[in-house]
Order: structure tokens, then sequence, then C-alpha cells
């Protein structure tokens, strides 16, 4: 990996992401010089999170009360406010409500002046940053230091933040080594993570003992008792806001909840669900002016405490008039999204994030806080895969904002591109494909096919493309229902319909087909659905208008087999998460998705259901041979973990008596159609590997490794890399089954 | 396990000492001298504890209780008390009020924190719950604090930054000995 020090673009260069070309760019960076530290940072985070709120034994409840909580302060924020500045007036601070960062910043200079500091000491806050805080106190001859270690990594760096708990998480320790020999000339040694920190807490030590004010940002603000919270591990935060006699908080209005008690249902949550820790070292609960005697250990003579909350609208109250915005404004910006994200892993915030606002949730607050929508373009770089759902403490629709925002882009750019549309509509040319398959999979393995189709579709040409079966399922289901009937059992009477997705259906007929045999075989009966267009493509490509009327055509169909009794099998997992996650929102009728949710099964988790309730005995009937020799290796596709159905694989093969390693990436990096595309193949790929590198080294000893994953486009991934078979696991599940 | 089991394993978990004695002036005078190994000691009147507890232990010259500026920009060991403390955490919550524990607690290198095995809570969520403490957590400001302050900006993770690298808590044992206000 090249040096970041020297490295040929600044990461500010690439800051703002109006343009395509400076997307391109900062991916590049980052691939170049940072994804070594931001994989191992953001995994060990993900890792500790995930360990951390297993600890909490009522983390779904505390997420539901969060994101009620949150819910209504949005709701109330207006009363809210005139509440927390009557608390905070009646103890002697000031509030100021800001409507533009301009204002902020303005109001700010003046305490600052009029206190004639010269010399301000600032924890860690990114709406500080939102406002462009630092540079105007700067122009106005007051030194700022940020004593936040990150951010003092970044000052010395002149660096945007890539991650809004850990801003310098893109930094390895050898960078911050170089970077401080380079700028502080000094004899001391900077070679170990105890050197520098000892080296930049002796600077920043006699920042504080100097400093004339201090300015924290807020993580929460309690409007009944005017009470900040603030969390921090390393200690900044209480001298910035306990030793100058003057304290500036800088809070957005979303920060407001209703009271102090309601701290109670964050604290947990915010630290699990950030660095991973049942608590950090410090959470501080504060009601400035404080009691606490003014020290002057600055030598300054100031009589009393004094103390400021600046409350920053900048765009927010627009924001919380924007139906599809708006849910944005319940983050807590604890970085979970970030961590759980597999692209984020791989570049960042300073590809995938702008000015300041980073990661999955940083698109909504960038175009809220800038006014701009194209500054918000690095919303590209969220696939839909929708890991960060789960791990969302206050149960943001992450991905959908997203896709929000790729759809308002698709209109400001005059309509979709060619690529968007290809993808977008990619079960036409299924349709188109399966009456001449072959010479359609001629044509795109052609180099010149594969160069026009880089050049025009955007289709990065080293990806293979997708090929179409030869047969449709549909047609290979008829021809197979010729000679083999429809099992009646009388256990089953109902039975099943397999839903014939676009991918099932043209690109990978055989999975279709194993789910129907497999069924069959087990007196199951299953019948095949008609083709329907379900939405999938379209969605994530942002063409939300069209996703919307396939959905709703679709949810009735499915809603008429449902209502004859019968369950629906979908194979392909993206589908399937589809039905049960984001129809939700686009079809917009609570009592038909419910039906969807309840009614909807992966192959494997339906058959894994009927062991659980023994309706099923498989007892006897799996290959002893294979069972002795397989050794399975299962990748679970990005979104069955996220509709809570990664596991079942895992669980079922474990009950048949198998061994099985399962993946530990979030994502295969392919998401659908994100790993084809020329601008994000480097990313796709880098993040394949991970996975792959995974694969190759599971021991296997005298056993025969068995790769299994559901999705079509993980299995794209995988075998572009691997020799094995990669298998659907109902694939593998008719292969072992007598 | 009981709270005060819990807390224990749940601060050292978090990198902290903990020592557990009865609560007389002696024993506490025994402890906080072998924790402070008579060095000078910045010492924040208590808050919530019964000061006669300390009645030893700030008879002992190198324990400072009104320091000057100077002092306290320098003095590298604290002593505190907590008004509570937190068992699945095994957090102390220290007071900022008049009393100087709070910038004795955050300016030193070493914190040694004094707590009553009686104001041990199950969870940090219950600081705020008028349940517990009689809503003392509801009426005052105040650091939670767990274990000592710590960095991992600078690559590794690093103990000691701009607040203490060393965490010691000494929890009295009150439920036989009625000592506490
Ligand atoms: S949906 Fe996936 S890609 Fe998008 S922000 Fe969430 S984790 Fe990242
Ligand atoms: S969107 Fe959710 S997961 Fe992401 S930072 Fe905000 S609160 Fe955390």
């Amino acid at each position: 990996m090249e040096n970041i020090n020297d490295y040929i673009l600044h990461p500010r260069q690439v800051a703002d992401k109006s343009s395509k070309e400076t997307l391109q760019k900062a991916i590049k960076l980052a691939l170049d010089v940072e994804t070594d530290a931001l994989r191992l940072n953001t995994q060990t985070f993900n890792t500790n999170r995930y360990r951390a709120v297993k600890r909490l034994d009522d983390y779904e409840e505390l997420k539901n009360r969060a994101r009620l909580i949150k819910e209504k302060s949005i709701k109330n924020l207006i009363p809210l406010i005139s509440k927390v500045t009557k608390a905070i007036e009646a103890r002697g601070g000031k509030v100021f409500y800001a409507k533009t960062k301009e204002d902020a910043t303005a109001y700010i200079k003046k305490i600052c002046l009029s206190r004639e500091a010269k010399l301000v000491v600032k924890s860690k806050s990114i709406t500080s940053e939102e406002i462009g805080l630092n540079s105007d106190l700067e122009k106005a001859g007051i030194e700022v230091a940020e004593t936040d270690l990150a951010e003092f990594i970044l000052q010395v760096s002149k660096e945007q933040p890539s991650h809004n708990v850990a801003p310098a998480i893109h930094r390895s320790r050898e960078s911050i080594s170089e970077l401080f020999k380079r700028n502080f000339k000094t004899e001391k040694k900077l070679d170990t993570g105890e050197e520098l920190t000892e080296f930049a807490r002796d600077i920043l030590r006699q920042k504080f003992l100097k400093a004339d004010i201090g300015i924290s940002g807020a993580n929460f603000v309690a409007a009944k008792e005017g009470s900040i919270l603030l969390v921090e591990s390393e200690g900044n935060i209480r001298l910035t806001t306990q030793l100058p006699a003057v304290h500036i908080a800088i809070a957005g209005i979303e920060k407001i909840i209703p009271s102090k008690k309601d701290f109670g249902v964050f604290i947990e949550l915010l630290a699990a669900s950030g660095t991973g820790q049942p608590l950090t070292s410090y959470t501080n609960i504060i009601e400035p002016p404080l009691d606490l005697p003014v020290l002057n250990l600055n030598g300054r003579n100031d009589g009393k405490r004094e103390f400021h909350l600046v409350l920053i609208d900048n765009g927010r109250m627009q924001m919380r008039d924007d139906e599809e915005l708006k849910e944005a404004l319940y983050c807590i910006r604890c970085s979970a999204c970030m961590n759980s994200c597999s692209n984020f892993q791989t570049v960042g915030g300073h590809a995938f994030g702008g000015e300041c606002y980073t990661g999955g949730i940083g698109g909504a607050w960038t175009v809220a806080t800038t006014g701009s929508l194209e500054k918000a373009r690095f919303a590209e770089l969220c696939t839909g895969c929708s890991r960060c759902i789960p791990n969302c403490p206050v149960l943001i629709d992450i991905p959908r904002l997203n896709t929000t925002i790729k759809n308002r882009l698709i209109k400001a750019d005059g309509g979709a591109s060619l690529q968007k549309l290809f993808f977008g509509n990619f079960s036409k040319l299924g349709k188109y494909s399966s009456i001449v398959p072959t010479l359609t999979n001629f044509i795109v393995s052609l180099s010149i096919s594969k160069l026009l189709m880089e050049k025009i579709v955007g289709l990065d040409k080293r990806r293979p493309i997708p090929r179409f079966a030869n047969k449709t399922l549909k047609r290979q289901y008829k021809l197979y229902r010729k000679s083999n009937s429809i099992q009646i059992s009388d256990v089953f009477k109902k039975g099943l319909v397999l839903f014939a997705d676009v991918f099932t259906n043209y690109n990978n007929p055989q999975v279709g087909m194993a789910t129907v045999r497999v069924f069959d075989k087990l007196g199951i009966p299953i019948k095949l659905s008609k083709i329907i267009e379900d939405g999938r493509a379209a969605q994530s490509q942002g063409l939300i208008e069209s996703a919307r009327q396939s959905a709703i055509k679709l949810a009735g169909y499915l809603e008429e087999i449902i209502d004859s009794g019968k369950e629906i099998i979908v194979a392909e997992p993206s589908v399937l998460a589809l039905f049960r996650y984001d129809y939700k929102k686009l079809i917009n009728n609570d009592y038909l998705f419910s039906k969807l949710e309840k009614h909807t099964y992966d192959p494997i988790e339906y058959l894994n259901k009927l062991l659980n309730h023994s309706e099923l005995d498989l007892t006897g009937k799996i290959e002893i041979k294979k069972l002795n020799s397989d050794k399975i290796f299962y990748h679970a596709h990005c979104q069955l973990k996220t509709i809570g159905a990664g596991n079942t694989a895992l669980e079922f093969f474990n009950k048949l008596g198998f061994i099985v390693e399962i993946s530990n990436v979030e994502c295969c990096g392919m998401a659908g159609s994100f790993g084809y595309k020329k601008g994000y193949y480097d990313i796709s790929k880098n993040i394949g590997n991970e996975l792959i590198k995974q694969i190759k080294k599971v021991a296997t000893r005298d056993s025969k490794k068995v790769i299994l994953a559901s999705g079509t486009s993980c299995r794209e991934q995988l075998r572009d890399e691997l020799e094995e078979t990669i298998y659907h696991p109902i694939e593998y599940l008719e292969k072992i089954l007598k | 396990m009981d709270l005060i089991e819990k807390f224990i394993s749940n601060a050292e978990e978090a990198a902290a000492t903990v020592k557990i004695i009865r609560a007389n002036a002696n024993s506490l005078n025994d402890a906080l001298i072998a924790a402070t190994e008579n060095e000078l000691v910045l010492f924040a009147g208590p808050d919530d504890l019964d000061p006669e507890l300390f009645s030893i232990f700030i008879s002992n010259k190198n324990v400072i209780t009104k320091p000057t500026k100077e002092q306290l920009s320098i003095i590298s060991t604290g002593v505190t008390d907590a008004f509570c403390a937190v068992a699945s955490t095994g957090s102390v919550c220290v007071s900022i009020t008049k009393n100087l524990s709070s910038p004795v607690s955050m300016l030193t290198q070493k914190h040694i924190v004094v707590i009553d095995s009686r104001t041990i809570i199950p969870r940090p969520r219950d600081i705020f719950s008028e349940n517990y403490l009689e809503g003392k957590g509801l009426k005052r400001s105040f650091s939670i604090i767990t274990g000592p302050s710590a960095t991992a900006d600078m690559g590794p993770l690093v103990r000691g930054v701009h607040g203490p690298g060393k965490l010691h808590i000494i929890i009295i044992d009150s439920f036989d000995e009625m000592h506490v206000r």
C-alpha cells in the first residue's frame, strides 16, 4: 500500500463529491492508501459491537424505545427548543438559535472576541466542522486547538474526518508517526502508540492550561433539565468543558430529547453500538454553568462560569419537512452503519462521505446541511446490502435514504443513465435472451461487445457478464412436470409455490429446478409461479417509481397465492428480502405486507422450520458418504442476514451432522449490479478477495471443501476467482439426499 | 453473582484495579496509603461519603486538601469519592460540584476513588431512574467513569491520555458497619 503522506492527491481535494469524476478519484485514493487501516479499525469496532450488544439482554427493546424517543422529539422539536432554552436561562446560561451556519459562527466569534480569547480548546464536534467554525475563528486571529487526538491528527494533516466516531480511522500508526516527524521537528521518539499519545498529550495539556474558552459538541441535550450528555474516552471533553470559565456547546437541534430520564435508554446503546464497549471511559452529564469554582489555571481572573448553548438549524428544520429524508434526523451518530458496511470498511469516509458527514447516513446529512444534492453523490456507494439496518440503534432504513438520493440525482441529472436503465430493466433483457440465449451469450462474450458495454453501459470489461441459461426455469419446469406429476401428500395438502424471480428464471434455472426436485422428493407439493417483475432491479438503481409499480402489481398476485393457503418459496435472497422488508414501504399496505412477511421463505429456511416443528424427518435420508467426506463453507447473503435468515443454512446442515464454517464478511462486495459497474469494480473485487482469502484458508485435512452461497451475485463473485463449483444450499441438499 | 462481585469483575475488565475494605477510617487510611505510595496527593473533600471516614487519611502530611493552582496543574495522584457505581460496567460516578472532585479526578494521572458498596446499582440506565439513589442522578452534574482514559486514535490502544492512566477503586463494604451518611 502506498503512503498517504506522499500521495498525489490530498483527501480535501476530493471531499466535495459534486462530480462523478471526483467520486472516482476519491475511491482510487482510498483504495491506494487507506484501505488497510480502515478495514482493520472498522472491523475491530464491528466485532466488538456484535459482542457488546449481545451483553444487552433487552437490545431489541432498547432500540425500539430509542426510536420512539427520537420520533417524538423531532415531532415536538419546537416546544422542546423553548423548554431547553428556559431551563438553561433559568440557571444563568445563554441559548442561541442559529438559523444558518454563518449565524452560528458569527455568534461564537463574537463571544470569543468579547472575552479577548486568544486560544480556544475544542473537543470533537462534527457539527462544528459542518459550520466551518475553525477557519472562521482562525481568520479572526483566534487559535483553535483540537484536543481529541484524532482531530489533532487531522488538524496537522489538514484532512477532513473519515469516520464520525474515529475521524482519523484511515490512518495507521506508521503514517501518523511519519506525519508527526515531518511536521514537528522533534528529537522525541515517535514510534509507538504510547510515544505518539504522550507527545500529543503534552502539547495539548499546555493548551488546556492556557485556554481562554472551551468549545464542545453534545451527544444529547435534555430539554427539561437543560442537561447535556457528552461521551468520550480520552478525557479531553472534561477538560474542555470544565477548565476555562467560558464553555460553548454546539448542538444540532436534533440532539434535543425530552428529559434526563431518557439518557438511560441511550447511554448503553450508544457505547455498545459505537466502539463496542459497555460504556466508554467517560460519560459526562453536565448542567452548565457548573457550580464548580472557576479554576483560572490559565492565569485569568474570570469571576464566574459562563455557558452558551448554540443550537444549529442549518437545514435541519427543512429536513424535518422532507418526508423521505427526515428519518436521518433520528441518527445518534454511533457509526455502527459505517463499521458494518463492507463498502465503508474498504474505502472509508474520504470516498464514502463528503466534507464532514460520512457513510451510509452521510448522504442525507450532506443534502440537508449543504443544500446540495450533488455533494451527496457518494450515496451511490450504498449498494443496498442492508447490513447496517439491524445494527442501527434507532432503526433507520439507511439504504432507503440512499435510494431516495439516487432517485433525486437521476432526476437532477436529467434522467437515468444507460447503465441504470440496463440494470433496472434486467428482466426485459432476460426475456429477449430467453428467445435466443446462445446468441445473446455469444454476443456479450465477444471482446468487442465487452468494450462497447464498458463504453456505453459502463459495465466493467474485466467482469464476466451474467450468462443467460439456454432454457428458462419456466420451460424446464414445464418439461419436468410432464413426466413428474405434483406429489399429493397428506401432511402438506395445500403445498407451496416457488416464486420464479428474474434471476432464477433466466440465469439460474438449475437452482429453481433443484428446489422443485428436493420438495418433490420430500413429498411436499410445489408449483412454479407466473413470471412477474418484482422491482428489485429497479429499486437498487434508484428507479423508485418503477419499483413501486412492479411491487404493487406483484403483491396482489402473491396475496392470491397466500389466500389460497399456500406458502411461497423464494430461492433468490435479494428477492425474498424485497418481499419481507422493502415491500413494506413500496406497497404501503401494512395488512398485505404482514401476510407477505409471514408466508414467504427461503427454501432451506422452510425446511429448517419443518425440522424444528418435527414435521419433517430426514433421518436415513442423507448420503452417509457425503456426511463423512464434505466440509461446508457457507456464505450467507447480506440481505438474507438482515431479514433474520442468515444462519438457517448453518443450523440446518449442522442438524444433519455436517461441519459448517461460515464467512465473516458482511457482504461479498458484488451486491447485485454494483460489482459489474465500471467505477465500482475495484471496490467490489477488493471486498470479494477478503471472502476468497477466508475460503482459501479453510482447513480441510482429509475432507472435501464444499462452498455454498445463496445469492446469485455472491456466487458470481466467487466464481470469478475460485475453481470449485459454488452451490446454492438447496442444490447441495439435492446432491446429498438419498 | 451479587452486585459487588459483578462490579469488581467488570471494573477490572475495564482496566481499573479494585480493593474492598471495611467501613472505618483506619481501614480506609491503610488502603489509601497503600495506593498513594506516600506521594503528594490531591484530596477533594467527599461529596457524598461521610468525611469522618477520611479523617485519619487527611492528617497525613503528603495529602493536600486545598491545592494552589500550581499544585492542581502538576500533582499526579488524586483521591475523590463517588456517589454511585454501576455493576454491569464497573463504572463509578464522580460529581461535578463546588468541591474539587471533578478536576482532581481528571487532571491527575492516577485517580483513586472511594465508593460505598450500598450505592452499587445494576445498570447505567438506573442512574437516571427515580427508583435508585433517591433519584440523585437526575439532580446533578457528574461523570460516569469507566476505567482509565484511553485512545486508539494513534493505532493501538493506549491508556492514559488527557485523563488518568490509572484508576483505583476502593469499595467500602458498609453492610455491617454503618459509618456512612
Ligand atoms: S445498505 Fe449496505 S452499502 Fe448501504 S450503507 Fe448500509 S451497509 Fe452500507
Ligand atoms: S444511522 Fe444509525 S447506525 Fe448510523 S450512525 Fe446514525 S444512529 Fe448510528
